[in-house]
């Protein structure tokens, strides 16, 4: 073997290769000052991209799709079971998800939690927040974002914002999240710091990290990697996040793999974050009721024909935990048995509460869930500042 | 951090080579190798760095006191010392829980009851390395092969060494010595091109070839009960290439690097498939290892020294730690024992073996090895059995999902491994059709890197 010492010159691989890396790496900077939409298969990435600290998604968007699907069938690379549909996502000056005339309506109630509360893969007028809007009369605010446990401090003031002194908080908690536990002081503090940022400041610190974290190039070269991983040309990688199974009535429908993994896991549950969130709401007068939607597998898995996982422990952790909260005053209110119920009379009909594709409930399973908290809840007559946790 | 990441590639790898090149003097430049070597080794986890710098400064302060003292009892502490606190990390992380449970068996086979609770201990990342870097430089020194360094950042430069610090090659000091004293004098044009062309010879190996390899024999491991005599033949000569190009693409990356910061890190690789005897195949396949076990443990056990029965007990011993080396795994032991065996037979049949064709000898060394692989992949002996059953018997079975794609992948790395130049054989100066056939491979490897999650060298677990 020989070396080398020669002029440099781009027909020597020791200088084209570290200018093909700046080339690649300046065109990844590029592409991150494009918009992401085109790449995007549902709302959720598109908006949380330049996301300020703080809110859920970016303020005052708009974004509409006419083929979103699901998320668990991108997960998994599998296009032959997305369910294609139309979506369509708005954001509130805040930047959380509510039609823009929701912010300033005399707001009784605040919806936190996670995706499911978002309302992912459904659109605007099909959220928990516009269902329980429309079937109470009172206006119910979508707080709603990736950080499905949201500080107390940060629901009293935006109650505050909303002009709202008194009133109640909805806090939607899916079953495959994990127990949410009590901040510590250290985190809460960061937060509030994050929080009282000026929004000017707060955007651009969204739009850097945005810069950041969301790579065009990454995003495009995916899509070609799982176009050749497509379980034809090459054995599908991805595949092994998600687990399909077949319905009584024939039809595909998928899992998360660790949601089916967390299903038969005996999960310690707790009542003791929500006895010390619902005790920091109290103090500013807010009520809350804790709402436990069910995972798609819990609800599916009886009417599985291929499923052979068989396990003794696990299946009943949202009954164990709406067993801790009610001796701790909690008010709550599970979903799991009128979805199981509800399930399985609409799969006979051909109708579903989740998407197939999806982690998430769809406009059914909202609209049950909206119909299960209403007649949970309830107003005195003409005052929505007063819809309570519980019927008096 | 691996070589094929991102991270690596945008932002360690500049700042690491611009500052060095930056710096002037000796000492500067040995700062910034063991401060990029630990940098290097905390992306990993910075909790275990601790435990390289207490080896470093072991073998460090030993090395000294091999420079100061001629009195035997203490040079032979000298040696001891490091050696034993080496052996004692590797056997702590990496065998603790491999002994508990041998013992569990044991003493459940004999009727007893007793329960022994498996240690929550995670192994160190490279260990398996910079330990076996300390104990060459100790033994060395002792045997006045080489003369310790006074210089501690020198040493421990040489330990961190990042492009080596965590699946080797195992470099000896002596192998790099001369390019560690002149580092203040290297000059950073001389191996541009060589360095990054063993750099991206080595990308193109695991990311195209190894990788594609991976992605279709995994699956299909995973199900290897099931697979047909042309499968598990597929499979296992598909993993004797993956395993090859992984573990040479990442040799290759290493030397690569060691070149752009003036450094000749040694051949690790030289054409193993090309071998035409298992003795030929253990010069050639992971030379760094193999030339480890036969200086600091089968000469030291005799060697060739001896009745033909001490020969092969020496052998044996050898392999069957080198097999150990590897993982703590019966199946790894059973790898060590097969080549032990295979070595001592063909000591005792060479003439017969050596009086074959060539292209005989070769086809058949490849194929022993190739049924020796399928211990070194199987999780379990069960694995092992049911596929070499499945191997040396006729039965049908499912196709593999990508076998079109594995055959086409086993033709190209066929070709390569046996018929091809290995790295250190290229010439590394390319013509610029060739420069831009290597670069369009680095961009397709760039393309692997920004769309799917990298991929962790088989030698990482080691």
């Amino acid at each position: 073997m020989r070396t080398s010492k020669s002029a440099p010159a781009l027909g020597q691989i020791g200088h084209l290769i570290p200018r093909l890396l700046l080339a690649v790496g300046l065109l990844d900077l590029g592409l991150r000052f494009i918009p992401v939409e085109p790449l995007t298969f549902r709302a959720w990435e598109a908006l949380t991209r330049y996301r300020p600290p703080g809110a859920a998604f970016e303020p005052n968007r708009h974004y509409e799709n006419d083929r979103a699907y699901g998320d668990i069938a991108a997960m998994g690379n599998l296009p032959e079971v997305r369910q294609y549909r139309r979506e369509v996502f708005s954001t509130d000056a805040f930047g959380f998800r509510n039609a823009v005339h929701v912010a300033t309506a005399a707001v009784s109630t605040i919806l936190i939690g996670d995706s499911f509360a978002v309302g992912s893969g459904v659109s605007d007028d099909e959220t928990l927040s516009a269902q329980l809007t429309a079937l109470s009369g009172c206006p119910v605010y979508n707080a709603a974002s990736e950080e499905p446990n949201p500080d107390p401090d940060r629901i009293v003031s935006m109650a505050r914002r909303l002009g709202m002194p008194r009133g109640l908080v909805i806090h939607l908690y899916s079953e495959d999240r994990d127990l949410p536990r009590i901040p510590a002081s250290r985190k809460r503090r960061v937060t509030a710091v994050l929080a009282s940022m000026p929004p000017s400041l707060a955007g651009f610190v969204g739009w850097v990290r945005g810069l950041a974290t969301v790579s065009p190039l990454q995003i495009g070269s995916e899509r070609v990697m799982k176009a050749i991983e497509d379980g034809k040309i090459l054995p599908n990688s991805y595949a092994g996040r998600v687990v399909r199974r077949t319905l009584e009535n024939g039809d595909p429908i998928l899992f998360r793999a660790a949601h089916v993994e967390d299903f038969y896991t005996r999960r310690p549950a707790s009542a003791d974050y929500w006895t010390w969130l619902a005790a920091e709401l109290r103090d500013a007068r807010l009520d809350l009721l804790v709402l436990l939607v069910p995972g798609k597998y819990t609800v599916y898995r009886p009417h599985l024909i291929d499923d052979e996982r068989r396990g003794n422990g696990g299946g009943d952790y949202l009954d164990r935990l709406e067993g801790e909260l009610r001796p701790a005053g909690i008010p709550v209110l599970n979903l799991t048995p009128v979805f199981r119920a509800r399930a399985a009379d609409a799969l006979r009909h051909g109708q579903y509460l989740y998407w197939r594709d999806d982690i998430h409930w769809n406009a059914d399973g909202i609209a049950l869930a909206a119909l299960a908290v209403q007649s949970r809840a309830t107003r005195s007559a003409g005052d929505c500042r007063r819809l309570m946790a519980e019927k008096p | 951090m691996l070589f094929n990441s991102l991270v690596f590639l945008y932002l360690f790898l500049p700042v690491a080579y611009l500052v060095f090149w930056h710096l002037t003097s000796k000492t500067q430049r040995y700062v910034w190798l063991a401060l990029t070597g630990y940098v290097f080794y905390s992306f990993w986890n910075y909790k275990f760095c601790s435990l390289m710098l207490v080896s470093t400064l072991v073998s460090y302060l030993a090395g000294l006191g091999l420079l100061r003292w001629r009195d035997p009892v203490r040079r032979r502490l000298c040696v001891v010392i490091p050696v034993t606190l080496d052996l004692a990390l590797l056997a702590f992380f990496k065998y603790t829980n491999f002994a508990l449970a041998n013992v569990q068996g044991v003493s459940a086979w004999l009727g007893g009851a007793w329960t022994v609770p498996a240690l929550d201990i995670v192994l160190p990342v490279g260990i398996s390395f910079y330990t076996f870097h300390t104990i060459t430089y100790i033994i060395d020194a002792h045997r006045g092969v080489i003369t310790p360094t006074r210089n501690f950042f020198e040493f421990a430069s040489y330990v961190a060494l990042f492009p080596q610090l965590v699946a080797g090659p195992i470099v000896r000091f002596r192998q790099i010595e001369k390019d560690l004293d002149d580092i203040d004098r290297a000059d950073r044009r001389v191996n541009l091109n060589v360095g990054w062309s063993f750099f991206v010879i080595g990308l193109i190996k695991k990311l195209l070839i190894a990788d594609t390899i991976a992605a279709v024999i995994n699956p299909a491991l995973q199900t290897y009960a099931q697979l047909s005599t042309a499968g598990a033949w597929l499979c296992m000569v598909g993993y004797s290439y993956q395993l090859y190009f992984d573990f040479s693409g990442y040799s290759d990356m290493a030397v690569g690097l060691g070149y752009l910061f003036g450094l000749r890190l040694p051949q690790n690789f030289n054409s193993p498939y090309k071998a035409v005897d298992i003795a030929d195949f253990w010069r050639r396949w992971h030379i760094s290892l193999s030339s480890f076990l036969r200086d600091y443990l089968y000469i030291p056990l005799g060697g060739n020294r001896g009745s033909g029965a001490m020969v092969a007990r020496n052998l044996m011993i050898t392999m069957l730690l080198g097999g150990l080396w590897h993982g703590a795994s019966w199946t790894f032991v059973a790898w060590g024992a097969y080549h032990g065996l295979l070595l001592v037979l063909y000591r005792h049949g060479a003439r017969l073996w050596d009086g074959l064709p060539i292209a005989l000898r070769r086809v058949g060394t490849f194929g022993l090895v190739v049924v020796g692989w399928v211990f070194f992949r199987s999780d379990s002996f069960e694995m092992a059995l049911t596929l070499l059953r499945t191997m040396f018997s006729w039965r049908g079975g499912l196709e593999i999902a990508g076998a079109p794609v594995l055959v086409a992948m086993l033709i190209v790395a066929g070709l390569a491994a046996h018929w091809g130049p290995n790295t250190f054989e290229m010439p590394h100066r390319w013509s610029p059709p060739y420069v831009a056939g290597l670069a369009a491979l680095f961009g397709a490897c760039l393309l692997v890197l920004y769309g799917a999650p990298s991929s962790p060298f088989l030698y990482f677990q080691f």
